[in-house]
C-alpha cells in the first residue's frame, strides 16, 4: 500500500538554473500537493507529459528526494520519518537505471542481497527462482558490460525484486527498450500484481497504461489533473480515444 | 554494511584499467624506468667526457710553456692534441664550429712573466654548450698551476708551510644519516603526496561522477543503507587506493635502488637501508594516512557535485598542483619544522618525514602536525557528507 497526501516537492534553483530556465523565481515547484493512493494487488499508473512530476514523485516515494511538506506511507511505514524502513519494501526500476558493468549479474545480485539484509538461504532461493524465471542462467557469470540490452534489463528486474518487496516501483521503465526487452517489463508487472504486491509505474504513454493499470492518475506541471480507476476513465471519457482523451484533460488545464 | 559497500567497491575498482593503470602499473615503473634512463645516460656522458679526447687550440710561440706543460700530462687524465694557430680569430672560429673543444691564448711576454715571478696570464675560451670543456680545462691548468708553484718556492728558498699561517679544518658533526634526510629527505614525502593525490583521483572520479553518469547510484541510494555509510564505503577505497599507489611508487624507487643498483656507495646504501626500518614505515603511514583522507575529502565534493567524468576531471587536475606544489617545499633544505610549518597542511607533512628520515624527530611538532591533518580531514569528510546528502548534487 502507498498512501501520499498532500506531497510538494519545491528544488531551490541555482543562479545557473535560473539563467537556464529563463526566470527569476529562487525555487521551482516541482510537485503541488498531490494525494493518491496505491492499493496492494493493483497496478497505479501516474501519467503525464515529460516534465510533469512523475519522477520527482517516484523519487519522493522511494526516499531519494525528501519532500518539502505532505506525508508518504509506504506498507504502513512513514517513509519521511523512517526511510531505511520503508525502502526495505520498496523494489525501485527505472528505465534510465544503469548497471554496474564491471561486475557479473551474480555479483551484483549478491550484492544488492547483501545492501537489502536478505538472507543466505532466502537469497539463494530467490535466485534460483527468478534467474529461472527470467532466463539468466546462461550469463550469470558474464561481465555485465558485455550483455545485450534484453539480458541487462532481465538483470535489473532480478535486482529490483531480490529482496521480494512489498512495494515497485517503476519509473518509465520501458523508456528506450524495443518491444521484446519491454514486454520481460510488462510481464513483471503483471506478475506483481498477482502477487499482491502495491505496483506503481510512471509513463507518458497512454497505450502501456492502458495494457497494464487498475488505477491512474494524470499529473501536469506537478498537479493531479484526473485520479481514479481505468474503468473511471473510460466511462467519462470525452475524447475518441484514451489518448485523446489524455491529450484534452492535459490541454483543458493549460486554458484553465 | 560500510564494508559491504567498501568490498564491491573495491572489486569494481580492481577490474578498471583506466584506474589500475595509474594506482598501480605507473606508480611501480615510473622510477625504475626514469633512473635507469637518466643513470645510464648521466653515467655514459660522464664516461664519455673524461675519456673523450679533444682537441685544444692554442696561440702562443712554438714551445711555450703552455704547449709544454700540458704535453706532459699524462693521457690517462685526458687525451687530447694541441693545434697552433697564428691568430685568435681563426682558433675561435675552429671552436665555435666545434672543430676545437678549447682553445687558449699564451701571451708572447708569456715567458718574462714567469722569470719576473708575477702572475702569468693564460686565457682559455671554451663553448659552455659543450659541456665538461671547462671543467678538463680546470683539471689541466690544477696540475700545472701546482707544479709552477713548487718550482717557486723551491726557487725563492721558500718552505711551502711557511707561507701557510693558519690550516683550518671544517669538521661535520652531522650523522649521513642526518644529511641525507635533510637534503634528500624531501622526495619521499613528495613522491607519496603526488602519487597519493593521483592514486585517489580516479576512483573518486569513477566511484562518485562515474555513478552518476552510468546512472547507477539512483538504485543504491533505494536501498535501506544510510548516506553516509554508502559515503564511507566509497572513501575507503578512494584513501586505498591512493595509499597504495604511493606504496607502489614508493616500492618502484626502492626496486631502483635495490635491484637497478643506481645508488653505487656502498655506504649511503647501508643509510638507506637502515632509514627503511618498520618503525619508520609505520611513523610514515601514520602521517600519511591523514593527508590521504583529506585528499579524498576535497576530491569527493567535486566528483558529487561534477555531471560528468570530464568535468570531474577537468577540476580537480589544476587542484593537484595546488595540492603537491606545496610538497616541494621539502627540496629546500633550510625550511624545517617549527610550530608555524606544523600548522601548514602538506608542507607539514614534508618536512616531519623529512626530520624522520633524520632521526631528528620532535615529538611536540610531529604530534601538532598529525593533528592539524587529522581536523583537515575531518573537515573534507564532513564537506564530502553534506555535498553526498545534498539530494540534486547525487542524482542528475
Amino acid at each position: 500500500m502507498i498512501e501520499v497526501t498532500n506531497l510538494k516537492k519545491e528544488f531551490i534553483l541555482s543562479r545557473q538554473q535560473q539563467k537556464e530556465l529563463n526566470t527569476k523565481d529562487k525555487t521551482a515547484l516541482a510537485v503541488d500537493s498531490i494525494s493518491f493512493r496505491c492499493e496492494p494487488g493493483r497496478v497505479f499508473s501516474l501519467l503525464g507529459p515529460n516534465g510533469a512530476g512523475k519522477t520527482t514523485t517516484l523519487r519522493m516515494l522511494s526516499t531519494i528526494f525528501k519532500p518539502t511538506s505532505g506525508s508518504i506511507k509506504i506498507a504502513g511505514i512513514d517513509a519521511i520519518a523512517d526511510p531505511q524502513e520503508a525502502r526495505k519494501k520498496i523494489g525501485f526500476l527505472t528505465g534510465s537505471t544503469g548497471l554496474y558493468a564491471r561486475l557479473t549479474p551474480n555479483e551484483l545480485i549478491q550484492y544488492f542481497g547483501d545492501l537489502y539484509g536478505v538472507s543466505k538461504s532466502d537469497l539463494k532461493e530467490r535466485k534460483e527462482r527468478l534467474y529461472h524465471l527470467l532466463d539468466m542462467n546462461e550469463f550469470q557469470n558474464k561481465r555485465i558490460g558485455k550483455l545485450s540490452t534484453g539480458m541487462k534489463q532481465k538483470v535489473s528486474i532480478c535486482r529490483t525484486m531480490i529482496h521480494d518487496p512489498e512495494v515497485v516501483v517503476f519509473d518509465e521503465p520501458t523508456s528506450g527498450l524495443d518491444v521484446i526487452t519491454a514486454e520481460n517489463i510488462i510481464t513483471l508487472i503483471r506478475d506483481c500484481k498477482t502477487q499482491g504486491k502495491t505496483v506503481i509505474f510512471s509513463s507518458h504513454i497512454m497505450s502501456e497504461v492502458d495494457l497494464l493499470c487498475d488505477d491512474m492518475a494524470i499529473i501536469h506541471k506537478g498537479k493531479i489533473l484526473f485520479e481514479g480507476t481505468m474503468q473511471d476513465f473510460r466511462s467519462n471519457m470525452q475524447a475518441d480515444n484514451l489518448t485523446a482523451e489524455f491529450i484534452r484533460i492535459v490541454h483543458a488545464s493549460q486554458n484553465a | 554494511m560500510i564494508f559491504t559497500i567498501f568490498k564491491k567497491e573495491l572489486k569494481d575498482t580492481l577490474r578498471d584499467r583506466r584506474t589500475l593503470m595509474m594506482m598501480l602499473v605507473i606508480p611501480v615503473l615510473i622510477f625504475p624506468i626514469i633512473m635507469n634512463v637518466f643513470v645510464s645516460i648521466s653515467s655514459s656522458y660522464q664516461k664519455e667526457a673524461a675519456t673523450k679526447k679533444i682537441k685544444i687550440g692554442m696561440v702562443g710561440a712554438k714551445d711555450n710553456f703552455l704547449y709544454r706543460e700540458l704535453n706532459a700530462i699524462p693521457a690517462n687524465l685526458g687525451s687530447k692534441e694541441i693545434i697552433l694557430y697564428k691568430d685568435t680569430v681563426a682558433m675561435l672560429a675552429d671552436l665555435k664550429n666545434d672543430s676545437l673543444q678549447l682553445a687558449s691564448y699564451v701571451r708572447a711576454d708569456f715567458d718574462q712573466y714567469m722569470d719576473s715571478m708575477k702572475p702569468a696570464p693564460i686565457v682559455f675560451y671554451h663553448n659552455a654548450t659543450d659541456m665538461g670543456m671547462q671543467e678538463r680545462a680546470e683539471g689541466y691548468m690544477k696540475i700545472i698551476e701546482e707544479k709552477a708553484k713548487q718550482a717557486r718556492y723551491k726557487k725563492l728558498g721558500i718552505d711551502e708551510q711557511k707561507v701557510q699561517p693558519i690550516v683550518t679544518e671544517y669538521k661535520n658533526i652531522a650523522s649521513d644519516k642526518e644529511m641525507i634526510g635533510k637534503l634528500a629527505g624531501g622526495m619521499l614525502p613528495y613522491i607519496f603526496i603526488a602519487f597519493g593525490f593521483i592514486g585517489c583521483m580516479y576512483p573518486a572520479i569513477d566511484l562518485f561522477t562515474g555513478e552518476k553518469e552510468r546512472g547507477t547510484i539512483e538504485t543504491l541510494l533505494t536501498t535501506p543503507v544510510a548516506r553516509w555509510q554508502i559515503l564511507f564505503g566509497k572513501m575507503g577505497v578512494v584513501v586505498l587506493s591512493g595509499l597504495t599507489a604511493a606504496t607502489a611508487a614508493l616500492f618502484g624507487l626502492f626496486m631502483s635502488i635495490e635491484v637497478l643498483d643506481v645508488v653505487d656507495n656502498k655506504e649511503i646504501l647501508e643509510i638507506i637501508h637502515s632509514i627503511l626500518s618498520v618503525k619508520f614505515i609505520l611513523m610514515l603511514y601514520s602521517l600519511l594516512i591523514p593527508l590521504t583522507v583529506f585528499f579524498a575529502g576535497v576530491m569527493i565534493p567535486i566528483a558529487v557535485y561534477a555531471k560528468s567524468f570530464k568535468e570531474a576531471q577537468s577540476i580537480i587536475t589544476p587542484l593537484n598542483i595546488v595540492m603537491v606544489l606545496p610538497a616541494m617545499v621539502g627540496f629546500f633544505p633550510g625550511i624545517e619544522l617549527n610550530t608555524v610549518t606544523a600548522c601548514i597542511p602538506v608542507v607539514n607533512i614534508v618536512l616531519a618525514t623529512k626530520e624522520l628520515i633524520a632521526g631528528t624527530l620532535e615529538f611536540g611538532l610531529v604530534a601538532l602536525s598529525f593533528s592539524v591533518m587529522l581536523t583537515l580531514a575531518v573537515v573534507a569528510v564532513i564537506v564530502s557528507y553534506k555535498r553526498f546528502d545534498k539530494e540534486t548534487n547525487v542524482v542528475m
